[in-house]
């Protein structure tokens, strides 16, 4: 299987505030269109060659040397460009999507963000944590935590999302489901 | 011996169903007894699926897995062959190994350093000294191995019961079904790297008896996934004329004879195109109608607890976590020859239809769940479920093995599914389980029998 040294680059600390306080405002942004389904504003933040990644993990010891963190050819719960992650919100659209009717209630909660600057001045990496809740129905409820390494491109003077990383925090995910967003 | 049921008197099981009337009792998804007497009638007894030849290829390559609710290790051997044990060590019983996969030389238990070669035998431990003349003879206090190990086509099953029949015997016919998933392509199959597991709040049987038969809630309880893969267009309207469940001893695949559909949605074009190039040749290999039954909308189950997916290429057990949970864990099988760019376009479509954030199998949870919980009321418990549809439409088809029933809407393979749940848990041994399917094709390879009028 082929094994892609995929999203391992690294970036120096930004300083500049004003930099660091757009790029939390887009993340916050983000979150809140995932917590209102509002998903086709939530794609539009998105450059056209996106890469949405979030492996599945399983667990090893520390000497095993499996790539599980890079390697696209791996199981995956998502490993989607625009297109793909398009068709899973189409699913939503068809009105027959039962088991998010009634709606789903979602929240979703960033933190530790951290900005990087590139050697490309319109790029940068940017780290944070996630606490996605949601509960449905009566006592249905998932709570999902994890890391997320991302890549944002400015796009006509738009910071837009060019590559996301999510690492799930769960072996076996302890849900029926991943109809969620990161 | 077999794994002795420690257990008091049982009920008669076949008093949980109707299977000439076509209804099936709440409580077998329901009765934490019921439960109980799954672990040691079916799970302590049949033949579980362990792993795929592809996940451990070189000596000391391991996994660990489930059987029933018994940990297990499965280990490649330095001579090819694969041993799988007990995950539990001799000395207090704790785990030996803590990863879902590796290669080691040896598992070492974290509690008193007692260690174990990758062939499970007891090789030393921590401050042996201690241990004087007669206190332990090492040879005694091995991992405790299962019963019988073999493998089909790559896949590797075992058992913890040597009094049961062969791997061969146990799949018997179906296995003319299942060279159509693993050996329609000369270098058989493979898993793709990884595992995904999830947790499902319903009763394993929910899974087992989607899986082998109930094409009717593709077109409802998919309809949306359907449509996202699809280009806004619903399922195709099923060809009932010519569409088949096929049941051999509580193995069940249902099937079109259309040949695409499976592929179809899985949503890849590339892949599309491989099967049609390469349909030919299967069609040499594995003659005309299992050329067309693989590939056609279809699914499959292997009793107990095994389920695929032909055509979209997930794989997965359902693994029993108590009557109210399951444990699923998910694979995805290709054929070896592929190039990979065809198998990580395939891993990428099972990702986005069958794995937990795919845009069928999303669905498919709830209603298990609800399917499930709903039995905690113990007036609810007490009804019947409905399992009629189809129930008059036995065939005998000249080209296929196994009982047969024709549309492919019907609930024939989870009756006899049902039907021989009974039989396992009424059988004191295996003489006394009915062989409801007698076997036509025992002893011979099924690949080069085209047809049952060749057979």
């Amino acid at each position: 299987m082929s094994i892609v040294a995929y999203f391992k680059e690294e970036g120096t600390a930004a300083t500049s505030v004003e930099l660091i306080s757009e790029v939390e405002q887009r993340l916050y942004r983000e979150m809140r269109f995932l917590d209102d389904e509002e998903y086709r504003k939530w794609t539009d933040m998105m450059t056209a060659d996106v890469h949405y990644f979030m492996p599945g993990i399983e667990t090893r010891y520390r000497k095993d040397k499996t790539d599980q963190m890079n390697d696209l050819s791996r199981m995956a719960y998502y490993n989607d460009n625009l297109e793909e992650l398009g068709k899973r919100i189409d699913r939503l659209e068809t009105g027959t999507a039962w088991s998010e009717d009634p709606a789903t209630r979602y929240c979703h909660i960033i933190s530790n963000i951290e900005v990087e600057t590139t050697a490309n001045p319109d790029e940068v990496l940017v780290y944070s944590n996630f606490l996605v809740y949601r509960n449905r129905l009566e006592r249905d409820e998932d709570t999902l935590i994890g890391n997320r390494k991302d890549l944002w491109r400015r796009e006509d003077g738009v910071l837009k999302l060019a590559r996301r990383r999510i690492l799930l925090k769960q072996n076996v995910l302890i849900s029926k489901n991943m109809n969620v967003y990161f | 011996m077999p794994i002795e049921n420690m257990s008091g008197p049982r009920p008669d099981y076949s008093r949980y169903m109707d299977i000439e009337k076509g209804w099936v009792d709440r409580r077998i998804f329901a009765d934490q007894a019921i439960y109980e007497q799954e672990l040691y009638q079916i799970f302590a007894r049949c033949w579980l699926f362990l792993a795929h030849d592809s996940q451990i290829p070189k000596p000391g390559d391991f996994i660990t897995t489930h059987m029933g609710e018994d940990s297990v290790i499965v280990v490649r051997q330095k001579d090819n062959t694969v041993k799988a044990f007990l995950n539990s060590c001799t000395h207090r019983g704790n785990k030996v190994c803590f990863a879902d996969a590796g290669n080691s030389r040896r598992f070492v238990c974290n509690y008193h350093g007692w260690s174990f070669d990758t062939a499970g035998e007891l090789t030393g431990m921590h401050e042996e000294y201690c241990y004087e003349e007669g206190d332990i003879n090492k040879a005694d206090w091995g991992l405790k191995q299962v019963a019988q190990i073999d493998s089909y086509k790559g896949l590797i099953f075992a058992t913890f019961d040597e009094t049961a029949p062969s791997l061969e015997t146990f799949l018997g016919d179906f296995r003319w079904y299942l060279d159509a998933l693993l050996d329609n392509e000369e270098g058989g199959t493979e898993f793709v790297g990884g595992t995904i597991k999830s947790v499902i709040g319903a009763n394993w049987k929910f899974g087992v008896e989607n899986f082998i038969g109930d094409a009717l809630h593709a077109g409802w309880t998919h309809d949306s996934g359907c449509r996202a893969m699809n280009n806004g267009e619903p399922f195709p309207p099923v060809d009932m004329q010519n569409s088949f469940h096929a049941s051999v001893n509580g193995h069940g695949w249902e099937f079109g004879m259309e040949g695409v559909g499976d592929i179809f949605l899985l949503g890849r074009p590339k892949v599309m195109e491989y099967y049609e190039r390469i349909r030919p040749q299967m069609a040499k290999r594995l003659g005309e109608v299992r050329s067309k039954i693989f590939g056609s909308v279809a699914s499959a189950s292997i009793f107990p607890n095994v389920s695929f997916l032909p055509g979209i290429h997930t794989f997965r057990t359902w693994n029993p976590k108590g009557p109210y949970e399951l444990e699923l864990k998910t694979f995805v099988i290709v054929n070896k020859e592929m190039a990979e760019e065809i198998k990580d376009d395939i891993t990428k479509g099972v990702m986005c239809t069958f794995g937990p954030g795919g845009a069928f199998e999303m669905d498919d949870g709830e209603n298990w769940e609800n399917c499930t919980t709903v039995n905690r009321g113990v007036v609810t418990r007490q009804e019947k479920l409905h399992y009629g549809c189809g129930i008059s439409r036995k065939i005998d088809h000249p080209d296929m093995p196994g009982t047969i029933y024709r549309g492919q809407y019907n609930d024939s393979n989870q009756r006899l599914f049902y039907q021989r749940w009974a039989d396992m848990m009424n059988a004191q041994g295996w003489d006394d389980v009915p062989e409801r399917h007698k076997s036509q094709l025992n002893g011979r390879a099924t690949r080069d029998i085209p047809s049952m009028k060749k057979a």
